[in-house]
């Protein structure tokens, strides 16, 4: 027990650098294992071999869906069947090599991606589980119904693959083409992970209301996850073609999904090891049980069960999930003396940012917002108050595009509308937003939260060459820039759940000033502090004015409030009953009835998301 | 016109099971959130169950009406225990964790149940003894049956009796408060465990129920029967609304219908791929199923 | 750390223990297969899923074929072992199944039973130049394609269609005839194969499309097939949907003549439609319960394993006892000697009837007889004459 503990202590204190050259040693002692297993192992465990690394690259390419973004995905088998058959007729018909029928292959599968993605992207978890599954059959009953693709008897006589002249039809040779596909899809996969696309599948899969909120283009980056998925699904299903000669339907069922998705499970969702373990499992295990074989699939189903009640994150979860887990200190040359990043143009003072005319909003037959009318000008604080239920939060969504307005018009600059603008796009325009419950990623470091946020500015780097691209330098000094300004340039690499909830609070405006915005909307920022940290935040919103940013909040705090603001606006059942500088408000007889006159409640379950309140997150 | 008539005939047929089993889904689903995949194995498992008692009895010369309450009976409490042990064993441990490990766990139990029926039945089908009376009767030119009606009276009173248990009794104002909000109801005294488990309880006992029917109806069963009709009802489950009771009912006979009326306008072969197809054109237009709640989202 | 290398390194040494094991058990198998004493012949079947009753039903007509051979004293002095791999019925478990086979050191293979499964263990037997008979793989593409490894001792798709048409429009002379299958490749292309042959034969096909097997209720699928107003209705499927379709169609009150392809000889069947099935007319390559031929290997069967044979376990223990004999005429186990010797055989006197192999490694002649259901029995009932062209009752 005390060497156990002290073994313990003694690697917790290891430094980064052996714990690298650890990983390092393990990866190239696994090369050398899977690059020498031919010389040691029969055809009938070359052949096993060969299974288990089709299940890894598919075990890859699922793991982009659901391990990377979070999106539960029952019908990927259709991927596998749709590279399969896309070369097999290309082989068949046109006479094109397994390597010219490979980019075709991949594209086919890339717009299936895309099909099978769009449908589903409004689609919360659940519901997308069985719409996956429903168009993985349909994809199988297609293949099975139609002619061309030899209905049930499926396609015969597929060439096998060929390199430098030679078929690959040996079972060894067929391994060492699976194994440099593997190589090839965990490079890609790993890059898909740490590029700009996987912080944002990650900021989705914790929080897709706040993603949105802060700038990720949460349609465009979900079916993305498909369409990268679906290219490596489709590689696995060329292999597969190119292994049998012969395919039919019955290879890509919905029990093949399942498989695949074991394998995610089992092997640790998000995990690239994990993905390979999870595959040696789920091929080698049933055929190390062929002693039994009459009890073979119920020992496979039960260990299954007793593997998740005693590893339910699977066998190898990723680094950052696993509690306290080994996380990148801040090197010391990123410490926060860069300069502040060179942003978008500075609206001189008291420049017209922001336009709110006569918009209302319904919900159901309640009048949340009623007429309401103001502007903001470059570099003020106006603070938005009223009592519970007046509709300040609802302008705040009608603003940022969460809802839209059932009338009247927002407008930015005085020019461009932002009625029906997603909330993403707002975000680009230079309108950054909180919340009132604070939605931070968890499961993210500070840094990386900050750098979600800097995604705004990316948007077109996410469609093309940006895609895979890591995260610079650059972008690193300017997460700690303004981690450094709210406050935090020492917690850059805690998770935001273990962060103190007022530190909470100021994370959550460091990620919102990353997409330097114009105006930011900061709804109840103090909510739920000590007065000590109350001032702290308020003197945190003048600086931010003060670097020529224009802020809306929204305070219960009067005396806070009437300090800080240039203006406030006074809501009460959705209409403005008051406006202007705080000193007339304070004065002015409808302000005092409104809260005097009804009593102050606090709704416990206020700025909490559905999720939340259900007792359910996905 | 009477083919149409036919095809409703039969749609409601299919639909009464379809509606047993959605039901099961749903009330799992709404309890804690999990789309328990088992559940077509256990409607498996009490069409076995019902399967032995009907062919140990039918040499006794009961009335067939005891047989069918005798063995209906048996595969409904068979299930009902089947049901809450796996939720104490595969379930209950992995409700705080993250949920695709549940989900997995659902898996493994479904394989396991299909893969311990084959070995125990054999793989082979096993066939009840025909029991129920093949006359019928005719309505407006279409031919329906007396077993027919039975299945679709036993199943429609099933859902009025568990409608009404949880709309007008305590536990099933217990079971609907669990499934807004557990914390909550765990703060107000509710006993969140002892709930989960009656939720399992009465979901499996309509599996189970709906497997004698099945067993008595269409006589041959084997281990994997399970799967396909399981994932009609889960479709039917997710249609209306998934957590919906009502909307598993209608989801459940309107799934029986479109099935019945794609083999007779479309095509047996695509019969699938039409429910999915109709599926998916819902969902688009409507998230959350035809009767499931619009969700507005509080930030 | 928690990331910790205890944890990977327990891991890493289970996973390499697997690979290791894998590795070990096959070539220690080999050992406990093999030997040098024993003729091992290699057994792929499904004997897990769905067709897991077939599968065993076809390994028993091997065992019973290897223990009738080894009592009367083995093949040149040697004994039969017969080793069997559940090929699950699936591609990839199949061509793992016949590399397990190779490495228990087997000499020949006989068996399969769906084709999807026996095309990738053709092929790797192929590459090994190991023979193989099949007993249940009707699919014309795996003779096709030329393989000299490939023998089959029940009769192709392909052939059994023309019969059934002969059957359909010169015995019962019907003009009108509805086709279905499930859908599945033995089914389609037993459907394609009649209905070109029907077309032929002058018929008029007024229905032809697939059910989705394993959905229990077909009455609206019947409805659609009666819409058509067939004489006669031909399922190409197999038996459990067959029993659904005769009760369900009964329940209607549908009255065309019901008949169905050679997967359909099930006592199952009969179970499912009970009085429906009465006068069900099926067409099927001999069963062993009907020839004469085949008394003593029922009976054996029976009492071995207290049930009735399938269809296709004669089938197996045939295609055991060809190779046996091949083996025994070529006296080497090396594989083309024995494809050599397959093919030399003139006639074999199988259970199953007489028989030899063509060029292709069909077997030669194929019978097929009619068959129908009295009394809650199978009984023979129609064969076509081969010298008058006429159907006579068989009995």
């Amino acid at each position: 027990m005390a060497l156990a503990n002290a073994l313990r202590r003694g690697i917790s204190t290891e430094s980064p650098q052996t714990r690298l050259a650890l990983r390092a040693s393990i990866t190239l002692a696994a090369c050398v294992i899977a690059l020498l297993i031919p010389q040691f192992l029969g055809d009938y465990a070359m052949s096993v071999a060969v299974t288990v690394v089709t299940y890894a690259i598919l075990g890859l390419g699922l793991n982009v869906v659901v391990g990377y973004a979070g999106l539960l995905d029952l019908g990927y088998a259709a991927f596998f069947a749709i590279g399969a058959y896309t070369s097999a007729l290309l082989e068949l018909h046109f006479s094109l090599s397994f390597w010219e029928a490979l980019p075709i292959a991949i594209v086919a599968a890339a717009v299936a991606g895309c099909i099978i993605g769009y449908p589903t992207l409004r689609l919360r978890s659940d519901y997308l589980a069985i719409v996956t599954l429903g168009f993985g059959e349909i994809v199988r009953i297609t293949v099975t119904n139609l002619n061309v693709t030899g209905g049930p008897n499926g396609l015969y006589g597929i060439p096998p693959a060929g390199v430098f002249g030679h078929s690959i039809v040996s079972t060894n040779g067929l391994y060492y083409l699976g194994l440099f596909f593997m190589v090839l899809a965990i490079a890609f996969t790993g890059l898909l992970s740490r590029s700009r696309l996987g912080r944002a599948w990650r900021s989705l899969r914790e929080d897709e209301t706040a993603s949105e909120a802060v700038g990720v283009p949460a349609i465009k980056v979900k079916l993305m996850a498909y369409v990268m998925g679906a290219i490596v699904g489709a590689i696995a299903g060329m292999l597969f073609a190119a292994r049998f000669g012969t395919i039919d339907p019955t290879s890509f069922t919905y029990n093949t999904s399942v498989m695949i998705l074991i394998v995610v499970i089992v092997g640790g969702m998000g995990s690239i090891p994990g993905m390979l373990l999870g595959a040696i499992i789920v091929i080698a295990l049933p055929e190390l049980l062929r002693s039994v074989s009459n009890y073979r699939m119920l020992f496979f189903a039960l260990a299954l069960v007793a593997l998740m009640l005693v590893r339910p994150e699977g066998l190898l979860p990723p680094r950052r999930t696993r509690r306290g887990a080994y996380r990148a200190q801040p090197p010391p040359d990123e410490a926060p003396s860069s300069p502040a990043p060179a942003g978008r143009r500075r609206p001189g003072r008291g420049e017209l940012l922001l336009q709110v005319t006569d918009v209302s909003h319904r919900f159901g037959g309640v009048r949340a917002v009623d007429g309401v009318s103001f502007d903001v000008h470059a570099g003020e604080i106006v603070s938005v108050i009223g009592p519970n239920g007046a509709g300040k939060t609802t302008v705040f969504n009608c603003i940022t595009g969460l809802v839209t307005p059932r009338s009247g018009d927002v407008r930015l600059g005085g020019t461009r509308s932002l009625r029906g603008v997603k909330p993403h796009k707002v975000v680009r325009l230079g309108l950054a937003r909180t919340f009132q419950g604070i939605r931070l990623f968890d499961g993210l470091d500070a840094v990386e939260n900050c750098l979600v946020g800097l995604i705004a500015h990316q948007s077109r780097m996410l469609s093309l060459g940006g895609l895979l691209s890591r995260t610079t330098r650059e972008d690193r000094a300017r997460a700690m820039y303004w981690l450094d300004f709210v406050g935090l340039a020492d917690r850059g690499h805690l998770l935001a759940s273990e962060l103190s909830y007022g530190e909470r609070r100021r994370l959550e405006i460091a990620r919102a000033l990353m997409s330097e915005p114009q105006l930011l909307l900061l709804d109840e920022p103090a909510a739920g502090t000590n007065p000590t940290e109350k001032r702290e935040l308020m003197s945190l919103v003048k600086q931010v004015r003060d670097t020529g940013v224009a802020v809306v909040l929204i305070e219960h705090d009067m005396g806070l409030v009437m300090e800080l603001s240039d203006r406030v606006i006074v809501l009460d059942q959705g209409r403005i009953i008051a406006a202007g500088e705080p000193q007339q408000v304070r004065d002015d007889p409808r302000v005092i009835d409104a809260y005097l006159g009804r009593e102050e409640d606090d709704d416990p379950d206020a700025g909490k998301s559905v999720e939340e309140v259900l007792g359910w997150r996905s | 016109m009477t083919a149409f008539l036919q095809y409703l005939v039969n749609g409601l047929t299919v639909g009464s099971f379809l509606a047993l089993i959605a039901l099961g889904y749903t009330m799992i689903y709404g309890i804690i959130r999990l789309i328990n995949f088992a559940h077509g194995d256990v409607f498996m498992v009490g069409s076995f169950v019902g399967y032995a008692v009907v062919s140990t009895v039918v040499a006794q010369h009961w009335p067939i009406a005891l047989i069918i309450i005798v063995a209906m009976l048996a595969g409904m409490a068979a299930t009902g225990v089947l049901g809450i042990v796996i939720e104490g064993v595969a379930y209950q441990p992995l409700l705080n964790k993250p949920r695709l490990a549940i989900l997995i766990s659902a898996l493994g139990v479904s394989l396991a149940l299909e893969e311990g029926a084959r070995i125990q039945f054999g793989a082979g089908f096993s066939s009840y003894p025909g029991i129920l009376p093949t006359t019928g009767f005719s309505i407006g030119g279409a031919h329906a049956s007396y077993a027919q009606l039975g299945v679709f009276v036993l199943s429609l009173l099933m859902m009025l009796a568990l409608y009404l248990f949880v709309q007008r009794t305590p536990t099933g104002t217990a079971m609907r408060a669990l499934a807004m909000d557990r914390d909550a109801a765990r703060l107000m005294g509710i006993n969140v465990e002892r709930t989960i488990m009656l939720t399992f309880l009465l979901g499996s006992v309509l599996a189970g129920a709906a497997g004698v029917m099945q067993g008595l109806y269409y006589i041959q069963i084997n281990f994997i029967m399970g799967f396909a009709i399981g994932l009609r009802a889960f479709t039917a489950a997710v249609l209306g609304g998934i957590g919906n009771l009502p909307g598993a009912m209608v989801a459940g006979f309107l799934i029986g219908l479109i099935q019945s009326f794609s083999d007779g306008y479309i095509s047996s072969n695509w019969s699938d791929a039409v429910i999915f197809g109709v599926l998916i054109a819902v969902l688009i237009f409507k998230p959350t199923g035809i009767f499931g709640e619009r969700v507005v989202e509080r930030v | 750390m928690n990331h910790s290398p205890s944890k990977i390194t327990a891991i890493a040494v289970l996973a390499g223990a697997a690979l290791v094991a894998s590795a070990c058990s096959s070539s220690g198998s080999g050992g406990g297969g093999g030997g040098g004493d024993a003729i091992v012949i290699g057994v792929p079947v499904p004997t897990s899923g769905d067709y897991a009753s077939a599968g065993t039903d076809i390994l028993h007509g091997a065992q019973l074929a290897a223990k009738k051979i080894n009592s009367s004293g083995g093949i040149n002095g040697k004994k039969i072992q017969i080793v069997a791999q559940d090929d699950a019925c699936s591609a990839q478990t199949a061509a793992q199944a016949a590399e397990k086979l190779i490495s228990q050191n087997i000499v020949a293979a006989a068996g399969g039973y769906c084709s999807t499964a026996s095309a990738p263990e053709l092929e790797t037997f192929h590459r090994q130049g190991i023979p193989y008979v099949m007993a249940a793989s009707t699919n014309p593409e795996l003779t096709d394609q030329g393989f000299p490894e490939a023998f089959r001792t029940i009769g192709r798709d392909d052939e059994q269609g023309p019969f059934v048409a002969k059957f359909i429009t010169g015995y019962l002379k019907a003009k009108r005839v509805a086709v279905g299958n499930d859908n599945s490749t033995y089914s389609k292309g037993l459907a394609d194969s009649t209905v070109a042959a029907l077309q032929k034969d002058g018929a008029q096909v007024v229905f032809n499309s697939a059910l989705t097997p394993g959905q229990s209720d077909y009455s609206s699928y019947l409805t659609k097939v009666g819409q058509s107003h067939p004489d006669v209705f031909y399922y190409t499927g197999y038996f459990s949907e067959m029993g659904l379709l005769l009760k369900q169609a009964k329940q209607q009150g549908l009255n065309f003549t019901m008949m169905g392809g050679d997967a359909n000889n099930d006592p199952t069947l009969i179970k499912t439609a009970g009085s429906a099935a009465d006068g069900v007319l099926i067409d099927t390559a001999p069963l062993a319960q009907f020839l004469s031929s085949a008394k003593d290997y029922v009976q054996a069967y029976q009492s071995a394993y207290h049930t009735a044979p399938g269809p296709y376990s004669s089938y197996e223990y045939d295609a055991v006892g060809v190779l046996a004999e091949a083996i025994k005429n070529a006296g080497s186990t090396e594989g083309s000697k024995i494809d050599a010797a397959l093919h030399a055989i003139k006639t074999y006197h199988g259970i199953t009837g007489d028989f030899h192999f063509d060029s292709k490694g069909d077997r030669q002649p194929v019978a097929y007889i009619i068959i129908t259901v009295k009394n809650g029995q199978f009984v023979a009932d129609k064969q076509l004459n081969p010298n008058t062209g006429q159907w006579e009752s068989v009995g």
